[in-house]
């Protein structure tokens, strides 16, 4: 162990920091319900039963995991649940406010027998799997012990799962391979990255993430010694042996593989950074993080060469210059983008041919990539709305970007909240990110270090990902917005993340076991 | 294990401040453009729910808000006399035109002009309310306007009308027939009015009520043209209003046709000043004209007066194009260039000549203010709620179209018009211009113009009627103009 984690592990209270979490927790609560009341009061006019529901709901659940986690995990970091409460909450609040069904007008309306167009926020449903989420927490919390009570039945700690490195890398190929299989696997806004369960749309992603931490780190926790000591060199850089580097990289680029098919970007992405990432903290190697960044450049460019990608020459082209791609747009070979949006003499002419989607068919005879920048567009204009303060809560139009409570709910946020809200969110992950960075200096175990680093990387990684696509910071590939999307999924896989940081910041923080010393004083005879 | 995971934590912070940078950008400075961006349908939706400001002119209220008493829209929008002031308001529900789309978010009140002096208000949350906007437009000259078209358009044609200040470039009248109520398509009538709006858009054929017949359609100008013509032939061909032109029989160099005259005898019997030729009309001095300046130069000589651009009234709002082409694109794509025959037929204002009524009524000023065209504009003042003031149009040149002397021979040859050409008909009513009776082929009624500017003595205003239907400029037009001019001539 290097001198930084000791000086760290030197200095920590070792204090129960129960009354700071409650404290965190309540203003999450207050917030959370204020957030609620504000949707109520501007959307229809009076405090909505919705804040006793749902708020009341989330209060009720969160208060519940406090309990659980001030009795079973008492040392863990004060601030990683009411964080994430927080966001939960105001995700809820921003599914709510979006969910017509909860609005007064619309029950009016549809008292009244008009026909109204659906809507696809689900707030029941997000309320429902916050439930589960949070039932998740509490169970992880639970399940799993201190580290150093293995041999206690039932045990299952984040150690645990170091003995069957292998078994839970083979488990992430098969739950990302799921959607590929025929009956269950159902393609959704274009990405088939989902399977069904009885009435339940699952994302196996979600958790395939988890189980490839879990295996990265089990795996270079053993051979981390022998890649950076053995290899062969070329020049300044040091190529570990094949046998030792080969299982990974196969894994890796099976998953990375996968993905393509499935046309999820956004979550290739995520597993290169993961894998680049813990990588160099097993290894310490700059020279591979470069060699990482080389393989992501030969990628991009090799899928600007497959046609079956999704165009991702295309989608940096829109990144680039999305204004031609409104509504529609058409990119010909010789690099032009001509509009085909429903204003144009060219959409019109299909129209007329009663094509079933106009501008694509007009793409097609010119001989063009067709792509539609609406939605990026979109979404920008929603944060354009919101300015530095935000339109208010219930008081904006979040409704008029498409995906607005799944993909662009940030979005969403910005509009409603402002830059103001956003940087609080912001900040809120940032928090997030830096508790299990500190959480992972503080353990004890290599592997358990590896572990929170990992899971605490992809988080941060993650919401730069979505927010950097939605943001036009880099282009824009799909990935839910951790505790903020719409999605039974993700939440469950990121309360159960943050169970797991709960339990090994509560491992690391805990005093280490005293070496008994009641042995009673040296009886010294006289001799006399 | 500690220092890389170290750097990791700091390079995942450093993402995330990348974003909160991003976001700062995009919030904050992109923000107002993004909120004006072309494709932001968000930045009429939002104005349903504050009250949006009063247009009004010559100090009668014309366009209010009102609350609804519904949710949505919060508030409703009412045009006084909607038919009449259509052309220079517009309408707004949600999607706008004209001056209401040109001064959107002054009148919606998010324009930084409002919110930054109303900067405490935004900051407590409280909606900037809209500025109220007052227009150069004469609202009785407006009214007579209208209703004189109405009377001598032909059931089912169109007729416009034009009266510039010659001096600053306000339009006073701006008026066309038929015309549509946006009242109609206000934000309160909802799904209804946007039936009728689409109704509206949706209208092929002659009449197409959106498009206003003063400023956005063109007509062919007729013999008013000639005004044109005489001005660029006596600054290329040294020419002067005295000076003797043929007025006898023109023979086309192509298809051997006679060029017709309306009539054979007086200065249109072999010889004339060109005064008197301009005064009676005579088709054939004006098309040898033509043919001696060619039809390039004819119509690099039309440009100064506006020719050939979309005229720039107000921000986003802009006349349609006026044109003296060299050559069209038949609707195959291929060109077809202006020949001889053309050439003579396009100095009478025929052939493919098009012109709106402001383009004739930018003539007349030329002429009227010794050659300077003012640009036109439609906005005089906008006041926000406290009456501070926040614009004030000030007047801007046009062009100097042609030169002094030559727009006062051209004046002389206007007033000869009334008093001893094809206008007799509307000797003392104090207005002088140039008649103008083109035929638009077939069984379609002729276009008839009355183009010119009154007083006769020190003109102060330029005006274009234009009437569609049977007979010519002088009886049809002329008398309109007459009527407008005497109600803007009140004041």
């Amino acid at each position: 162990m290097s001198s930084i984690g000791e000086q760290i592990r030197a200095h920590l209270p070792y204090q129960r920091r129960n009354a700071a979490a409650l404290a965190l927790l309540i203003f999450a609560m207050v917030l959370t319900l204020s957030a609620f009341a504000e949707v109520g009061i501007a959307r229809d006019g009076y405090l909505p039963p919705g804040m006793f529901i749902y708020g009341g709901g989330l209060v009720v659940m969160a208060f519940g995991a406090y309990l659980v986690q001030a009795k079973f995990a008492s040392y863990a970091d004060p601030l990683l649940l009411p964080l994430s409460v927080a966001l939960n909450g105001l995700g809820l609040a921003m599914i709510y406010r979006l969910d017509l069904d909860t609005s007064d007008d619309h029950k009016v309306a549809a008292a009244a027998g008009k026909k109204l167009l659906p809507d696809a926020a689900d707030a029941t449903g997000q309320l429902m799997w916050t439930f589960v989420g949070i039932g998740l927490f509490v169970a992880a919390v639970l399940i799993m012990r201190d580290t150093d009570k293995t041999d206690a039945p039932l045990s299952f700690t984040p150690k645990t799962a170091q003995r069957y490195t292998y078994l839970i890398g083979l488990s992430a190929i098969i739950l990302l391979l799921l959607p590929i299989v025929p009956g269950i696997g159902a393609q959704i806004n274009g990405a088939r990255v989902w399977i069904h369960l009885g009435p339940f749309s699952v994302q196996p992603g979600e958790f395939a993430k988890l189980l490839l931490v879990v295996f990265f780190a089990g795996y270079l926790v053993n051979k981390r010694q022998a890649m950076s000591l053995i290899g062969k060199k070329f020049g300044p850089i040091s190529l570990p042996r094949a046998r030792d580097l080969g299982p990974i990289l196969v894994i890796w680029f099976f998953c990375l593989g996968v993905l393509f098919m499935q046309k999820d970007l956004g979550t290739a992405l995520l597993y290169f950074g993961l894998f680049v990432s813990m990588l160099y903290i097993a290894t310490q190697r700059v020279s591979w993080v470069m060699i990482g960044m080389g393989l992501l450049a030969v990628g991009v460019f090799v899928a600007t060469l497959l046609p079956f990608m999704g165009h991702v020459n295309q989608r940096i082209d829109i990144w680039q210059n999305p204004k031609p791609y409104f509504d529609g747009g058409c990119l010909l070979d010789s690099g032009k983008v001509v509009p085909v949006n429903p204003d144009t003499a060219l959409y019109k002419e299909q129209q007329a041919l009663h094509k079933i989607s106009p501008g694509f068919s007009a793409c097609a005879k010119l001989g063009g990539e067709y792509s539609d920048s609406a939605q990026l567009m979109k979404g920008l204009f929603a944060l354009g709305q919101g300015g530095v303060l935000g339109t208010g809560l219930g008081q904006g139009q979040p409704w008029q970007t498409p995906l607005s409570f799944s993909d662009f709910i940030f979005d969403s946020m910005g509009e409603e909240l402002g830059l103001t809200g956003l940087m609080v969110l912001l900040l809120i992950y940032a928090l997030i990110v830096q508790r299990g960075m500190k959480t992972a200096v503080a353990a004890r175990d290599p592997f358990l270090k590896l572990f929170a680093g990992g899971v605490s990387f992809v988080l941060g990684l993650q919401v730069f990902v979505i927010v950097g696509g939605v943001t036009r910071l880099i282009p824009l590939t799909g990935l839910t917005t951790p505790f903020l999307s719409q999605g039974g999924s993700s939440l469950m896989a990121n309360w159960i993340l943050i169970a797991i940081l709960v339990r090994m910041s509560h491992d690391a923080r805990k005093p280490a076991p005293q070496a008994i010393q009641d042995e009673g004083m040296t009886q010294i005879v006289s001799t006399r | 294990m500690d220092k890389p995971i170290r750097r990791v934590a700091i390079f995942g912070l450093l993402l995330i401040f990348g974003l909160m940078a991003q976001v700062n950008y995009v919030q904050g400075s992109q923000a107002e453009s993004l909120r004006k961006d072309p494709n932001n349908r968000r930045k009429y939706q939002d104005v349903f729910n504050s009250p949006r400001g009063q247009i009004s002119a010559g100090g009668v209220v014309l366009v209010t808000s009102q609350p609804t008493g519904k949710d949505n829209p919060k508030y409703g929008r009412t045009y006084k006399d909607g038919p009449i002031f259509a052309p220079v308001t517009g309408f707004f529900n949600g999607y706008a035109t004209k001056v209401e789309a040109s001064y959107n978010s002054l009148l919606g009140g998010s324009d930084k002009r409002i919110t930054q002096q109303r900067w405490f208000d935004t900051f407590i949350g409280k909606k900037a309310e809209g500025a109220d906007l007052e227009m150069t437009i004469d609202p009785e000259a407006q009214r007579t306007a209208y209703r004189a078209l109405q009377e001598k358009t032909q059931e089912g044609r169109r007729g416009g009308a034009v009266v510039l200040d010659i001096k600053t470039g306000a339009l006073k009248v701006a008026a066309s027939w038929p015309s549509f109520d946006p009242n109609e398509v206000a934000p309160q009538t909802g799904q209804k009015g946007t039936k009728r709006l689409n109704e509206l858009n949706g209208r092929t054929g002659v009449i197409q009520p959106l498009v206003d017949n003063a400023l956005s359609q063109t007509f062919p100008p007729g013999s008013s043209f000639k005004a044109v013509t005489s001005a660029v032939g006596m600054e290329q061909l040294n020419l002067t209003s005295s000076s003797t032109v043929n007025t006898g029989p023109l023979t086309l160099p192509e298809s051997n046709k006679l060029l017709p005259n309306s009539h054979d005898h007086g200065n249109c019997g072999g010889q004339a000043p060109l005064k008197g030729a301009f005064a009676e009309s005579c088709n054939t001095s004006f098309g040898r004209m033509a043919l001696e300046l060619g039809i390039q130069r004819l119509s690099d000589g039309a440009q100064p007066f506006g020719f050939g651009k979309n005229i720039k009234i107000e921000p986003d709002f802009r006349s349609a194009v006026s044109d003296v082409p060299v050559s069209i694109k038949d609707a195959q794509g291929k060109t077809i260039e202006t020949g001889k025959d053309g050439t003579a037929r396009s100095g009478i204002g025929q052939e493919n000549v098009r012109a709106t009524p402001l383009q004739m009524a930018m003539v007349a000023a030329a002429i009227a203010n010794n050659g300077k065209i003012m640009n036109p504009y439609v906005v005089q003042k906008v006041r926000a709620k406290d009456q501070s003031e926040l614009y004030s149009a000030s007047p801007k040149e046009f062009g100097q179209a042609i030169k002094a002397d030559t727009a006062e021979q051209l004046r002389d040859m206007m007033r000869a018009v009334v008093s001893e050409g094809t206008a007799k008909n509307l000797q003392g009513r104090n207005i002088a211009g140039k008649t103008g009776t083109a035929e638009q082929g077939g069984s379609i009624p002729n276009s008839r113009w009355f183009v010119g500017f009154g007083p006769i003595e020190n003109p102060r205003y330029a005006f274009a009627v234009i009437t569609e239907g049977p007979g010519d400029g002088a009886t049809n037009a002329g008398p309109v103009a007459a009527a407008i001019m005497a109600q803007v001539l009140k004041k």
